[in-house]
């Protein structure tokens, strides 16, 4: 069990920079999810941290140990890997066993060993079967019980649950993030799919980029985004954002006018913004029937979801969606107002996409 | 098997009669060859007449007789023997080393892959004709001076030239089977704890065992088909020279060569019927993970 501290971590690929002076700690025994769209550089760096890849500059410790130059293998690191990577020609018990028998373990020991590990995962009446013989779930934990059957200091998972299907999926997010804490095992999960990172993790690192924009607990990341791109890509749907110009304590939405939330009076004042962009979660928001103070638009689409519907409205030129709830009827077309909860709404700088409060 | 299914099968026996026409000429070779390999006098000119069905000249050819009168004996078991060895030995030296050199190829970024890829590539290209003074010279240059190491020394020279003509290719395909192989199975075991020779050797040859296999097979049949190089280099008799010394001489029963003819051929056949299944499976990309 230790601590990661990864120290102004920059990788180049001939020309090209994977990631960029990252700074990040992980606590001992934490959950950290690597958030971030396809190519942001977020398995490069959990590469990184096992040792598959060396950073072009910057240091990595685990604790106060300095681990940049020290192989994979004496780093003491679980790895489970998208496509799970068990080894096709070995049955499920010398898969879990191969990490043992390299360090040339005594057979009993080995033997006690993953049978302990496969009954943690339930799995220890698939022992003498292979691979394909398997289930993608039941695949799926023999390549956990293969990473935690060493006994790793650091628990490293690259999109674990994205060859599962959408049931399975959920069901297998809790269990993991149960296991972790049984274990009480430093982990870094990544992952592009927000809805795990919200679910599993302690704290999350958004990657865009090769750059961390923001590290923080799930409510954090969630309801203060440093960056319109963190709030655009967490949520589902994610935030929305419409254009705003700042008059006189008033935001201006095309017709609409709303007062400068509380929270932003002192703030917009001191940075003199005229412009910006105002951003708030579809359940922060509600449509109510006709014009009223608020802003004016019209139901564009409405998708009822069962307990609840998400309705598209159209203010001007810019589309938001707010859920309802699910008794409501609406037409096309029908004009309606949104109703902003006004704590919740983040406004960021048009110029940057960052929120007024990261400006200062 | 798949397939896109835009063809309409009416016309699919077009494209068989097609293909069988285009084969004929090879069908029809082998089959006399075979045929006159059980006959008493040779079949030709496709004249069934002269087929007369005896077992005479397989029993001679085992029994090493070259003709059906007259005392003249080669051992056939031996020069099979022979054969074998050479063929056995190209395959060997041929896997061993694409296995080694395919993998660095396709795994290991040192200075001067792409090179060495190309130069690959163009040495495929020469001929062994073409090389066969250069080979020769140093065949001459490493001779040795002890009579009792000539022989064992011709064997081993043979082997290691034609399994060079062979490499290149080999090397290819190899590189190609490597390439189809996910990284993770390389990283997983490296993080296990695992050596890179050790991957290689517990890892990712198990996973292209039909590649192995398709390469071990092809160098195989080109050292048991050998003629030039065996010719050349090799002081014992291997099937294809023993039929070549043979065809021409006076004293000889042509349906008898015919007979040596078939057993050389044998090994094709057969490795073509039996291994079809998994060369196709490697070809299309690898061992099913």
């Amino acid at each position: 069990m230790v601590k990661i501290t990864l120290e102004n971590i920059t990788k180049k690929f001939g020309d090209f920079t994977a990631l960029d002076n990252i700074n990040l700690k992980i606590d001992d025994r934490e959950f950290m999810a690597l958030l971030g769209p396809s190519g942001s550089g977020k398995s490069t760096l959990l590469y990184t941290i096992a040792g598959i890849y060396k950073p072009t500059s910057g240091r990595i410790y685990f604790d106060d140990r300095d681990v940049t130059e020290i192989p994979p293998k004496d780093r003491n690191v679980g790895l489970v890997f998208q496509n799970w990577a068990l080894y096709p020609h070995m049955k499920v018990f010398d898969n879990i066993a191969f990490p043992l028998e390299l360090r040339k373990a005594p057979k009993q020991e080995i033997e006690k060993k993953v049978i302990e590990v496969a009954k943690m995962l339930h799995i220890e009446n698939l022992l003498d079967r292979y691979p394909w013989q398997l289930s993608g779930g039941q695949q799926q934990r023999v390549a956990i019980a293969r990473a935690l059957v060493k006994e790793p200091d650091v628990l490293l998972l690259d999109e674990p649950l994205s060859n599962l299907d959408a049931l399975l999926r959920i069901e297998v997010r809790a269990e993991l993030k149960r296991l972790q804490k049984e274990l009480g095992i430093t982990a870094v999960y990544v992952t592009h799919d927000q809805a795990e990172a919200l679910a599993m993790a302690d704290r999350i690192a958004v990657i865009r980029e090769g750059k961390i924009l923001q590290v923080g607990t799930p409510d954090e990341v969630y309801y203060k985004p440093k960056y319109k791109f963190v709030g655009g890509f967490l949520g589902n749907p994610p935030m929305n954002f419409v254009e705003a110009e700042v008059e006189n304590g008033y935001l201006r939405i095309y017709e609409s006018r709303i007062p400068v939330p509380a929270q932003y009076r002192g703030l917009i004042e001191k940075l003199g913004i005229k412009e910006v962009l105002l951003g708030f979660r579809p359940h922060d928001a509600e449509v109510v029937k006709g014009i009223s103070e608020g802003l004016v638009g019209e139901v564009y689409s409405f998708e009822p979801l069962g307990r609840e519907q998400i309705v598209t409205v159209s203010v001007d030129k810019a589309f938001v969606k707010v859920f309802a709830p699910e008794g409501e009827h609406f037409t096309f077309g029908e004009k309606v107002t949104v109703k902003i909860r006004e704590d919740r709404i983040v406004l960021f700088d048009k110029k940057t996409e960052k929120a007024l409060e990261f400006l200062v | 098997m798949k397939d896109v299914e835009t063809r309409p099968s009416r016309y699919e026996w077009v494209i068989i009669l097609a293909i069988l026409f285009a084969s004929l000429p090879l069908i029809l070779g082998f089959s006399l060859l075979v045929l006159s390999s059980f006959s008493k006098e040779m079949v030709t000119n496709l004249d069934l007449k002269s087929f007369h069905f005896t077992l005479e000249n397989w029993i001679n050819v085992f029994q090493g007789k070259l003709a059906t009168t007259g005392g003249i004996r080669t051992n056939i078991l031996k020069v099979t023997f022979h054969t074998l060895v050479v063929a056995l030995g190209v395959s060997g030296v041929v896997t061993f080393i694409s296995a080694l050199a395919g993998y660095s190829l396709s795994r290991i970024d040192f200075k001067g892959r792409k090179h060495m890829m190309i130069l690959l590539l163009i040495l495929h290209a020469f001929p062994g004709v073409a090389l066969i003074v250069g080979v020769y010279l140093l065949y001459r240059l490493t001779f040795p001076q002890s009579p009792d190491l000539i022989r064992l020394y011709s064997f081993f020279y043979v082997i290691l030239a034609r399994a060079a003509l062979e490499i290149p290719m080999s090397v290819w395909l190899m590189k190609g089977f490597f390439d189809t192989i996910p990284w993770e199975f390389e990283w997983s075991g490296i993080i296990d704890g695992a050596s890179r020779i050790k991957v290689w050797w517990e890892i990712m040859l198990p996973l292209i065992k039909p590649g192995i296999l398709a390469v071990a097979l092809f160098a195989f049949l080109a050292g048991w088909q050998d003629i030039i190089y065996v010719r050349t280099f090799l002081i014992d008799q291997t099937l294809a020279t023993f039929i070549e010394a043979n065809i021409e001489a006076e004293y000889t029963h042509m349906p008898l060569v015919a007979a040596a003819g078939t057993l050389y051929l044998l090994p094709t056949i057969i490795f073509f019927l039996t291994a079809q299944q998994i060369l196709l499976q490697g070809y299309s990309g690898g061992i099913k993970g």
